[in-house]
């Protein structure tokens, strides 16, 4: 078993509907985004297109952060899921300057005492902030209490346009695997032998 | 299409070159106090001053240390970083420090006179040895930030940390500190030496990074042309090597005291500088650069 993505970049609408699951589902606070979707507008005028790219922690086999984490706070899962525990996290940020995808991101101290909407938290940020700690980097986890129970990771339930697709790399059979052959998977960086488990297709 | 990337900062949800923004000012400290400690330590050990040792620990210890502390995001925790010495330089680098302690203390406990005190403050010193270029290779091994990684950076270390000592060395001995076992016309002349391989790994250091791709090109634009040129022709060349190396010539080892202070000042404000940039520059490479959507 080996848990990736498929990421169709022709479907996407950036319409950042992954972001703010991911956000619900996570319940992070203000300005910490697991997955986020970034444009770029390529060409002249006037013949300019905008296009999205949705990018998350890539959950690499040969993951940099986990071999610079110096506490053993990142570590991996026989699922091939990269997953940080917080008890065990220094906040050296080392995995952050680590990581080629920039996909980490620390939690500065005191930042769980703020939410939305200043010193006042609604209910829902009261009961999510207790699953995180300041002082510490996180990242997505690919949802890995959904995954655990079979259900989809947030953002994958959630897309309109069916952009992202979850499941196992190394069954030949499953859609990730079907789609990244059919139409050339391409990863992020490829260069670096990372070996990301997140897929794009061009 | 790299051509096209902009630099993007902060949060913003753009394709493009991002700049690190974690690692900065008390990192910073933490590379200088440690190379500077180091480099008194070693050199100390050579010139047999027991003073310069001491000072060396407490600079590596209450610098370099403290600094790691105050950067840390949970400090009580800092003692785990030691747990992965196999594969993190971070985790190497508190051991190095440990060891370092635990030696050059035994060393300066010894009576003196004693046999053993060579043996164990040259152990001591090949352990400060590795806590003043291990930070160059903990950059180094990070493939995500070009200017970072190439051989140069853990050379340029040990040359700084080598010239932090010596110059903290020659001011310990102007001011009456310290006897130097060695004459203080060979160390002025050593100090001369390596201010000018500084310049030189600097000057090679910028030749190469320009060739290490677009990021590299976006880090090395913004330390000569962005935002950092004037701290770095001003402070960490102008000031740190070539006012150094300059006073350091023709004052020579008879200068005043307060020529040397000024020369102390002037390299350690330099070597504060240039790594300070060096982590300031650090861009990532854009993630699709190579990616045709």
């Amino acid at each position: 078993m080996h848990y990736g993505m498929v990421v169709d970049l022709k479907r996407c609408v950036g319409c950042q509907a992954c972001t703010i699951a991911c956000k619900s589902e996570n319940g992070t606070p203000p300005g910490v985004m697991y997955t986020k979707v970034l444009d770029q507008v390529s060409g002249e005028y006037p013949n300019v297109r905008k296009q999205f790219v949705p990018v998350l922690c890539n959950h690499c086999v040969n993951a940099p952060c986990q071999r610079v984490c110096p506490t053993g706070a990142t570590y991996k899962r026989d699922d091939g899921l990269v997953l940080v525990d917080h008890d065990k996290c220094m906040g050296c940020r080392a995995c952050y300057v680590a990581c080629p995808y920039n996909n980490r991101i620390f939690l500065k101290r005191g930042r769980l005492k703020q939410g939305y909407h200043g010193k006042v938290m609604t209910p829902y940020e009261a009961v999510k902030y207790k699953e995180h700690q300041d002082g510490i980097v996180e990242k997505c986890k690919f949802c890995s209490h959904r995954v655990d129970e079979g259900l989809k990771p947030a953002c994958v339930q959630t897309c309109p346009a069916d952009a992202r697709i979850f499941g196992d790399l190394d069954d030949p059979n499953s859609t990730v695997s079907r789609l990244i052959r059919s139409r050339g998977g391409v990863q992020a960086l490829s260069d670096d032998n990372t070996e990301p488990s997140v897929y794009y297709l061009s | 299409m790299s051509k096209s990337m902009p630099l993007v900062e902060g949060n913003a949800y753009v394709l493009g070159f991002r700049q690190q923004v974690e690692w900065s000012a008390l990192i910073a400290s933490a590379f200088f106090f440690g190379k500077v400690g180091a480099g008194l330590f070693m050199i100390s050990v050579v010139t047999q001053s027991r003073l310069g040792m001491l000072l060396g620990l407490l600079i590596v210890v209450g610098g370099k240390g403290g600094a790691h502390l105050l950067y840390l995001g949970q400090p009580w925790r800092f003692w785990r970083g030691m747990s992965r010495p196999g594969s993190s330089w971070v985790s190497r680098g508190l051991w190095a420090m440990t060891f370092m302690v635990v030696m050059g203390g035994w060393a300066l406990l010894l009576p003196a006179g004693s046999s053993l005190f060579m043996p164990v403050a040259v152990i001591a010193a090949l352990f400060a040895f590795v806590v003043a270029i291990y930070d160059g290779f903990l950059l180094t091994s990070s493939n995500a930030i070009p200017i970072w990684n190439t051989a140069l950076m853990p050379v340029m270390c040990m040359f700084y940390a080598f010239l932090g000592g010596t110059t903290m060395t020659l001011f310990l001995a102007h001011f009456g500190f310290i006897q130097l076992a060695i004459g203080e016309r060979l160390l002025s002349a050593v100090e001369m030496a390596l201010l000018s391989v500084n310049l030189l790994i600097v000057i090679m250091y910028l030749a190469t990074s320009v060739t290490a791709g677009a990021a590299g090109k976006t880090s090395f634009n913004l330390l000569v042309r962005g935002p950092y040129a004037v701290p770095f022709f001003a402070l960490a060349i102008g000031v740190g090597l070539v006012f150094t190396l300059l006073m350091t010539f023709f004052a020579g080892s008879d200068a005043s005291p307060g020529v040397v202070a000024l020369i102390t000042v002037a390299d350690l404000i330099g070597h504060y500088y240039i790594f300070y940039l060096l982590l300031k520059i650090g861009v990532f490479k854009p993630i699709f650069g190579q990616l045709k959507i």
